[in-house]
């Protein structure tokens, strides 16, 4: 099928449907046997640190798992019912795979692990967003969620697999994946919102202000505890905002 | 519980279900299935197919509603990973449900108004039940509702429904099959993580047992009620004669001949499997089943 020749509503309910999804995870999925990692090899003196930054991976992917569960309820139409289900999965799948990374570095009990080295900034940018959702404002929810937390987690991770170790690196890349999808669907579903209504483009604004101070403190609250030098804080917190704005919220 | 949950958790159902039973099928069947051309042909049969694949499609949202809005009501991670798998096996279930309609000639703007026309009162009912539960973030009475009642109930129809179609309508019977195989998983995930908790909290089972007596009334009613409605096995017989070809007798599900039995009959035996099995699942989670009582009017 050519994709491109569809009208624009029967070219959103094909991607944004199941099958579509599995065609674009089929690749990259771990399957019972195919898609093996890379070894093992942390050095002993980077695994706490990993440790640490695992830790906000699965807060991060908790509440998005949480979040993108949330907004099926007030998604106005089937198929956005139907790809908020697959995003659901797909974060889910990311909170398991970064949990196993952690048993894998030693950890016995991982969710305590995460409630020990939980970043505040992130604990309460959850609670922001579960409200938004708890509200049915399914705009705004949809922004925090797929344009904010995504673009978020898209710049750690993107920083991150430059730095990480090949098996970690391996896990990341699959997610970037996911995340790609997901900020697609944001920006594709608001872009159509905000033509509609321009004056949700001014309430999204004011809503990006309270949350970047999160995103941005939850950030410096990270490297700040990996003991990465001041100098180098700007280039993450810069991969945040360049996602936003490639998203079309600057 | 956690070794429990370990069988429920995401790479295992990648690897049963997207890359196991569903491996080459579109909207749940392969690719070059179709309705057979009795069904869009005749007025009854095609009615009756979209009767039926409404009710399909009502309760699919409602367990797509209820199962996504379950994950933050959810006490454990690997509960709520779980029900991430549940909420897209639930929206592929309503993707391939909607497509039938679709299938069998719904226009996409007529959909809505088409599901408005046929949906149960009985099963819209109880939809409103449930998530009124869901909404409140009361995880065991949703997960009783949604995993145990729901889609307790509903297996044996499924199994009906996918023994009556194998013959005459592969397409059909194989997208069943694949529902059928998804929902063995959530009642398995609803008895094991309902009688855990039931035997952590033994003071909800008599709440629990309230809701099973509630909730199971509006489900019993449903599938009485679409027992009632449609043509009779002899007008069928008489439909497919008339058409030229051979009815088939083969069908049986729980040793009665579906081609051949009464609505009554169906009714009786369905109703027996359902409540057979059903109580069995009650008395592994650790509750006993209480008769519904038909609701005040």
């Amino acid at each position: 099928m050519d994709l491109h020749a569809l009208e624009p509503e029967d070219f959103d309910r094909e991607v944004r449907s199941f099958e579509f999804w599995l065609d674009a995870v089929r690749d990259y999925l771990p399957t019972a046997d195919g898609l093996e990692l890379p070894p093992d090899d942390v050095a002993p003196e980077d695994r706490e640190p990993l440790i640490t930054v695992l830790s906000s991976y699965c807060v991060g992917e908790m509440m998005a798992l949480e979040g993108a569960g949330g907004l099926i309820r007030s998604a106005p139409n089937r198929s956005s019912k139907i790809f908020l289900s697959t995003q659901t999965v797909d974060e889910g799948r990311h909170l398991e795979v970064l949990t196993n990374r952690m048993t894998e570095l030693g950890v016995e009990d991982v969710d305590a692990e995460i409630r020990r080295r939980a970043n505040p900034y992130l604990l309460e940018f959850r609670e922001r967003l579960l409200d938004l959702i708890a509200q049915g404002r399914w705009q705004q929810a949809l922004f925090v969620q797929n344009v904010l937390l995504e673009s978020m987690e898209f710049a750690a991770f993107c920083h991150h697999i430059q730095l990480a170790d090949a098996r970690t690196r391996a896990i990341l890349e699959g997610i970037v994946k996911d995340e790609r999808r997901h900020m697609g669907f944001g920006e594709n579903e608001l872009g159509r919102l905000i033509a509609e209504d321009p004056g949700l483009r001014d309430d999204l604004s004011h809503l990006r202000q309270e949350f970047d101070y999160l995103a941005l403190g939850s950030f410096e609250h990270a490297l700040t505890e990996l003991r990465i030098p001041a100098a180098e804080h700007p280039t993450l917190k810069r991969g945040y905002l360049a996602a936003v704005k490639r998203l079309g919220f600057a | 519980m956690t070794d429990f949950l370990k069988g429920y958790d995401i790479q295992y159902w990648l690897e049963s279900c997207p890359q196991g039973y569903l491996e080459d099928t579109q909207y749940g069947h392969g690719a070059s299935a179709r309705e057979p051309d009795l069904v869009l042909e005749n007025p009854t049969l095609r009615e009756q197919a979209i009767g039926t694949t409404v009710q399909l499609v009502v309760g699919e949202r409602c367990a797509l509603a209820a199962s996504s809005g379950l994950i933050n009501a959810a006490p454990d991670e690997a509960s709520k990973r779980f029900l991430a798998t549940q909420t897209l096996d639930e929206a592929r279930h309503v993707e391939v449900f909607t497509h039938r309609l679709y299938d069998l000639g719904v226009k996409k703007g007529e959909l809505e108004d088409v599901i408005a026309q046929y949906a149960n009162p009985n099963l819209v009912h109880f939809a409103e039940l449930l998530l009124e539960r869901v909404d409140a973030k009361d995880f065991v009475a949703g997960v009783v509702g949604q995993n145990v009642v729901l889609e307790g109930m509903a297996f044996n129809v499924f199994e009906m429904l996918q023994a009556a179609n194998r013959e005459t309508n592969p397409k059909f019977a194989q997208t069943l099959a694949g529902t059928i195989a998804d929902e063995r998983r959530h009642v398995g995930f609803g008895e094991n993580r309902i009688g855990s908790l039931v035997r952590e909290h033994p003071e909800r089972k008599r709440d629990i047992e309230q809701l099973q007596k509630e909730m199971s009334y509006f489900m019993l009613a449903t599938f009485g009620d679409q027992m009632r409605q449609g043509p009779t096995p002899e007008q069928v017989s008489e439909i497919v004669t008339a058409s030229g070809g051979t009815p088939v007798r083969q069908a049986e599900w729980q040793g009665l001949k579906l081609s051949e039995a009464a609505p009554e009959e169906l009714e009786a035996v369905l109703g027996d499997t359902i409540l057979k099995e059903f109580k069995l699942r009650l008395e592994r989670i650790g509750i006993e089943y209480q008769t519904p009582e038909r609701p005040a009017a």
